[in-house]
């Protein structure tokens, strides 16, 4: 067979052997299954891919890709964090003006803090979903395959979506203005209500007895290198243990359609190379899989909907960006508290929990912060991380929306979700000042913001 | 291993060392690969915690007590107000007990007049935080929202050489704490 890639040089016949390439060029329009494949295998940015994938998987209203968003966010964050850390300088002294010079005098500088701005809080809500669809279809659940370990992966998930919320909470610090000072307050003040160990831990984390340079730079070193560094790492294992995992819960889902009882006992499909010599990857034995149509080529198919989704991110933020500005509070002034002080959106539910949460018993007291900023957060990753090994739902519900066998885990996890979406708009819409109670269309009494 | 073949007199106190000196080197080896590496991580950590500290002091001079108004005057950079009546003064913090913002004082429209820590005291504002909603009475006490605890008394008192209020925020006073000048 020969090949119309390269059309200006021949194809040897020694280069048609398996592993071996005709060209280190792939084309976005294969014209063979084989081309399809050499597209994979001789790509670098396309080899975490598989050579062909299940179709169904590739359904925009299953996994609504938001994973895929998340990672073009990411992707966006990081090229917009690049001018801006050469333009940032991280000094008590100089940040904030150095937030203001970017926002007012550097060309363009608007525009890239607002895209890097807007991409992480899209990012936090964009993870939170991607959380929420693999939760409600039970994508943490294993099928068919041997060796898959699902649960993992969604402990590592867990863990990126924390990293994401330290990563948006180092990222606001950086201004220097109220907004930072105080929540640097608050956050630090929260680690501190731990028993025995709270205090060295807020000492540590400011560098000192008060809030001054050595906290600001350590938030700093925090959010352009370490976790930036641990998440990027995280990204790369998620990517490759979905391979290892035989693809999304929903590949299993379609393979499980076919009757299991014309399996012949040669046909095996396995995930990866090593895994044949071995015998320990995921290999699904199916005939579902094998069928055209219930698979296609990765390339085109999987690249050009991964496309569609990056660039659309990238096209969104970027045109968002243009019209929507990024705020900027007054500088940091440690002697004059925001009436009322409120953290981020995506914070507020955390807020409103440590102002609920001091619990009185006797004379015996239990500060809100430890109770509700520690202990109460601490459960729910803690459930949340546990899960995949308490969910004792059939395999048959992997990868499925709202399966009848998880019905009722489904709706805990949707009251909860809600829970906290309705604490985070009382937190948003119905405070004022003094973390009052006032109706949203309520106008907030006038107070004077200094003694 | 190769005691088993020399079976005699000798084949079974062997020492460890002779019995895996391969072994035993290895674990030597990965035993001190280990300890290196940890010390390394140890250290790194340690040079985070600061063995000195650039924090402004715990004792400053406030002014002459002469200076200070009948009432209630805060300081923000001390977060502290400073209360006098006539010749009596006394300090209370001004960091909230819950997660450490700044409260603000409030005056009543009547001040009360009351005992506190066994002694009258005129109490002329209340305290509320912006950050969660605490509240307090004029003498620190915590009576709503999530503050776990009264607001600090600070010790003050009057300075040798120029008599001006000193005030010291490491040491807390129970509400009892009057300073009087004469």
């Amino acid at each position: 067979m020969r090949f119309p890639m390269n059309p200006l040089r021949p194809v040897a016949p020694e280069e048609q052997a398996p592993g071996v390439h005709p060209t280190p060029l792939w084309s976005v329009r294969p014209q063979s299954d084989r081309q399809a494949g050499d597209a994979v295998v001789s790509n670098f940015l396309l080899h975490w891919f598989p050579a062909k994938v299940s179709k169904a998987s590739l359904d925009w209203n299953y996994s609504f890709w938001l994973g895929t968003v998340s990672a073009a966010l990411l992707l966006l964050l990081t090229l917009s964090g690049f001018p801006l850390l050469f333009l940032y300088v991280p000094s008590i002294e100089r940040a904030y003006s150095s937030i203001k010079d970017i926002e007012f005098a550097v060309t363009f500088g608007s525009w890239i803090r607002s895209v890097h701005r807007f991409s992480a809080h899209l990012m936090v809500a964009a993870v939170f979903l991607h959380l929420a669809r693999v939760f409600l279809t039970g994508a943490y659940k294993n099928g068919i395959g041997q060796g898959q370990r699902r649960e993992w992966n969604w402990v590592i998930g867990v863990v990126m979506l924390l990293l994401t919320l330290f990563l948006s909470f180092t990222g606001y610090l950086l201004p220097w203005d109220q907004l930072a000072y105080w929540a640097v307050t608050v956050g630090t003040n929260i680690a501190s209500s731990i028993p025995f160990v709270g205090d060295p831990i807020r000492e540590l984390m400011l560098g000192g007895r008060t809030i001054d340079q050595p906290t600001l730079i350590r938030f700093y070193v925090l959010h352009v290198l370490v976790l930036p560094g641990v998440l990027g790492l995280l990204l790369v294992y998620h990517m490759w243990r979905i391979r290892k995992d035989a693809g999304l819960a929903r590949a299993d889902r379609a393979a499980r359609l076919e009757a299991p009882a014309v399996v012949t006992p040669g046909q095996t499909k396995t995930y990866t190379l090593l895994g044949v010599a071995r015998g320990t990857a995921p290999t699904v034995r199916t005939t579902a899989l094998e069928t055209p149509d219930t698979t296609v080529n990765s390339v085109p198919d999987l690249t050009r909907r991964a496309m569609i989704v990056t660039l659309g991110t990238i096209a969104v933020l970027s045109i968002m960006s243009v019209f929507l500005r990024s705020p900027l509070e007054e500088a940091a002034n440690a002697l004059v508290t925001p009436n009322p002080a409120k953290a981020p959106w995506y914070f507020l539910w955390l807020q409103e929990i440590v102002t609920l949460t001091t619990v009185r018993i006797g004379s015996f007291t239990i500060n809100g912060a430890f109770l509700g900023g520690v202990i109460l957060p601490g459960l729910l990753v803690g459930l949340l991380t546990v899960w995949p090994w308490l969910d004792r739902s059939p395999s048959a519900a992997a990868g499925v929306w709202f399966p009848q066998s998880r019905r009722t885990q489904n709706i805990v996890f949707l009251v909860l979700v809600l829970l906290i979406l309705t604490l985070t708009f009382v937190g948003t819409f119905m405070r004022g000042p003094y973390w009052q109670l006032y109706w949203p269309w309520e106008t907030w009494p006038d107070i004077p913001t200094r003694l | 291993m190769s005691d088993k073949a020399q079976a005699g007199p000798r084949a079974e106190p062997v020492t460890f060392f002779k019995k895996n000196r391969r072994e035993f080197l290895l674990r030597l080896g990965t035993g001190a690969g280990i300890a290196a590496i940890g010390y390394q991580g140890v250290a790194s950590l340690r040079s985070l915690v600061p063995n000195v500290s650039y924090d402004a002091p715990t004792t400053v001079k406030v002014g002459l007590p002469g200076d200070f108004p009948d009432g209630l005057k805060f300081l923000p950079d001390l977060r502290l107000f400073v209360f006098r009546e006539g010749k009596v003064y006394h300090a209370i913090s001004a960091v909230c007990t819950h997660l450490g913002c700044t409260v603000r004082a409030e005056a009543l429209s009547q001040p009360e007049r009351r005992s506190v820590g066994g002694q009258e005291l005129r109490l002329t504002h209340r305290f509320q935080c912006p950050c969660h909603g605490s509240r307090y009475e004029g003498d620190g006490t915590n009576v709503s929202g999530p503050a776990p605890k009264p607001l600090a008394w600070y010790q003050l008192s009057v300075a040798p050489d120029d008599g001006q209020l000193v005030v010291d925020l490491a040491a807390e006073v129970d509400h009892d704490f009057r300073l009087t000048v004469a």
